[in-house]
């Protein structure tokens, strides 16, 4: 179970956002591909869901945890499946308002100096909300490994081999 | 001659929603009507035909602050079709779950409160977020309250934000003796906190409760003594847990529940004819703005013997306990009173789990299509999941959320009291409205130029 492991590891991985609502899936898709690795003790992949703002910031210790990185759908207007990576600095600091514009980016900016924060981000092709339908569409389910090797490069695994042999269930021991 | 007044968004809660007032020349409101602005559609659609098992999964996805009531209560509901009994070491499992959830949302719904309360003995509102003691150690405290009960709902649960243990027919793993002791620490800890913090709460209510009057926007706005009074009834279906077609005394009965359209509730068209640019956080709607209450709300108006009933911590204490206060200051109590409840009942369940026990009924049926519910007794009350499952398919699918129980009631109970302080009253309940999606968009240059709220 997961209490063997450290409840606050040194590197967090969360995905945000609704499945619910198409291509907002593809934080909490990318969680589940990272969840089927092999990867070190130290780094926890978490699928934040739709409660990154009210849960996420109580399962990091600033003590422990030095590297936040953060998936979520991003419209900056590029082709859809299209990957970009933003620092915190690109945010604009939101203001504590109410528990929805108590978004992600106001406690980012409190925490960007105590942890490094990455922000992936995919250029989504339909949100459906607030119609719920399940599926990511085909552009941005095809950034998923993409975006799989952006976070093992931020976190420093590189084994140099294919992506289907970190899996655990294919791994060739 | 009344006027309307049009709070919108409300704020400090979890989603979107608006306060629509008529009000009297002294400010009094005649009729409040308290409404969701987030159309949130088709989970019911959704579940069809899907199996048993996604579909409690994707109950957990409607909401980013209940993910494991709705996980629970849909979990429950498919069992209560299919008449499965699950193991004592599940249920245990899933009580420990339940109290957890529990136990950081009271926390997160002090932090959102305490801005409308003045510390005691001071002229003072409260911010939780200032640097300055007193409030910097109950701050902590609060943070470490959610930090246990999310570690905990982790543990038991299998993941920190939408639980993957629970399952139809149990739990997919048990917990390890390791495990129970990591949380029964964790628990003992948040049980001297609990009490102290709920101790502090009740302190604060109560200081609150002798004051004649609350400063809002600049102004000095009474505060009756009877905030937040109504004449609807209160439902409760478990003091602590959950209630399901399969108790031998279910505490909640389908029988009593009817649905109306919120054409058939709500106020009809309206102009707004009085505004207050002071109000706290960019005024009120500016004069002129259209409403429609009607037309707007995205809620049915569920009924329960034909009228709104009242859900949450002081419906429950109501409904087992004797507890009498009214308004929203029993309400803010009855809820601080929850706070230890959550720990012991945790604590006896840990005692009484086996790690080496069954979590997992065996066999699972898989259902003839019959109606089974659940209600799940959520933080912010109780969340009633209805489902009809035949062939391990789920047929029919509906989920009656507290909030949507208690708008009703909650604009009934608007009813005497300055407009000023609806949104106390608001508060009260803590609502937790159907959640939007959050969207950043940024120009050509990678740069952000707005954050934009898909709804």
């Amino acid at each position: 179970m997961k209490c063997t492991h450290m409840l606050y590891p040194e590197i967090v991985v969360a995905g945000c956002g609704n499945p619910l609502f198409g291509d907002d899936g593809f934080g909490p898709a990318v969680v589940e591909e990272l969840s089927r690795l092999n990867l070190p003790d130290t780094i926890k992949a978490v699928d934040a869901g739709l409660g990154g703002p009210h849960f996420i910031f109580t399962l990091l210790d600033p003590r422990l945890t030095r590297k936040l990185i953060i998936i979520d759908v991003a419209d900056f207007g590029g082709q859809p499946g299209e990957l970009a990576r933003f620092r915190v600095e690109d945010l604009p600091a939101g203001s504590y308002r109410d528990a929805h514009s108590w978004d992600l980016t106001e406690p980012l900016h409190r925490l960007k100096d105590e942890m490094d924060i990455t922000i992936i981000g995919c250029q989504p092709k339909r949100v459906t909300a607030p119609e719920f339908e399940l599926g990511l569409t085909e552009e941005v389910q095809s950034a998923i490994p993409r975006a799989v090797r952006e976070v093992l490069s931020l976190i420093g695994v590189d084994y140099g081999t294919a992506l289907k042999n970190l899996r655990k269930e294919e791994r060739q021991y | 001659m009344s006027k309307i007044v049009e709070i919108s968004p409300t704020t400090r809660h979890e989603g979107h929603s608006k306060l629509v007032l008529k009000v009297d020349d002294a400010g009094i409101i005649e009729r409040g009507d308290w409404l969701s602005i987030t159309p949130v559609r088709g989970v019911e659609k959704l579940a069809i035909n899907k199996t048993m098992d996604q579909v409690p999964k994707i109950a957990s996805r409607v909401c980013g602050i209940c993910p494991i009531a709705h996980t629970l209560a849909g979990i429950e509901c498919m069992e209560g079709s299919i008449r499965c009994e699950i193991p004592r070491d599940a249920k245990l499992l899933r009580i420990i779950l339940q109290c957890a959830n529990r136990l950081h949302s009271i926390a997160l719904h002090n932090i959102l409160i305490l801005p409308d309360f003045y510390l005691p003995g001071t002229e003072q509102k409260i911010n939780p977020f200032s640097p300055q003691e007193p409030v910097r150690t109950v701050a902590k405290r609060i943070q470490r309250i959610r930090e246990i009960g999310q570690t905990i709902g982790e543990i038991a649960g299998g993941e920190a934000v939408h639980p993957s243990n629970p399952r139809v027919g149990g739990m997919y793993k048990p917990c390890t003796k390791q495990a129970v002791s990591k949380m029964y620490d964790l628990a003992k800890e948040g049980l001297v906190l609990a009490h102290e913090q709920m101790d502090l709460m009740i302190a604060i209510i109560n200081n609150m409760r002798k004051r004649d009057w609350v400063e809002v926007g600049g102004k000095q706005v009474p505060l009756p003594k009877t905030l937040g009074y109504h004449s609807q009834g209160v439902m409760a279906a478990h003091p602590l847990y959950s209630s399901s077609n399969l108790d031998a005394n279910p505490g909640w009965d389908p029988k009593r529940w009817t649905d109306v359209r919120p054409w058939d509730w709500y106020m009809g068209e309206g102009e707004v004819s009085l505004a207050d640019p002071s109000y706290p956080i960019g005024g009120t709607s500016p004069v002129g703005t259209k409403v429609n209450p009607q037309m707007e709300a995205c809620t049915g108006v569920p009924l329960y013997d034909g009228a709104p009933v009242e859900v949450g911590p002081r419906a429950r204490l109501v409904t087992f306990k004797n507890f009498d206060m009214k308004g929203t200051w029993g309400q803010h109590t009855a809820r601080q009173l929850e706070y230890t409840d959550c720990l012991y009942a945790m604590i006896n369940a840990l005692d009484e789990y086996n790690p080496s026990g069954r979590v997992l009924a065996d066999p699972i049926p898989q259902g003839d299509g019959s109606l089974g519910w659940a209600a799940n007794e959520a933080p912010r009350g109780t969340d009633v999941h209805l489902a009809k499952v035949k062939d391990g398919r789920v047929l029919y699918y509906e989920m009656l959320v507290p909030t949507t129980w208690n708008f009703p009631t909650c604009s009934r109970a608007l009813t005497g009291a300055p407009w000023q302080v609806a949104e106390m009253v608001m508060r009260g309940y803590d609502p937790c409205v159907s959640c939007a999606t959050h969207m950043i968009v940024i120009d050509e240059d990678k740069r952000v130029i707005a954050e934009k709220l898909i709804q």
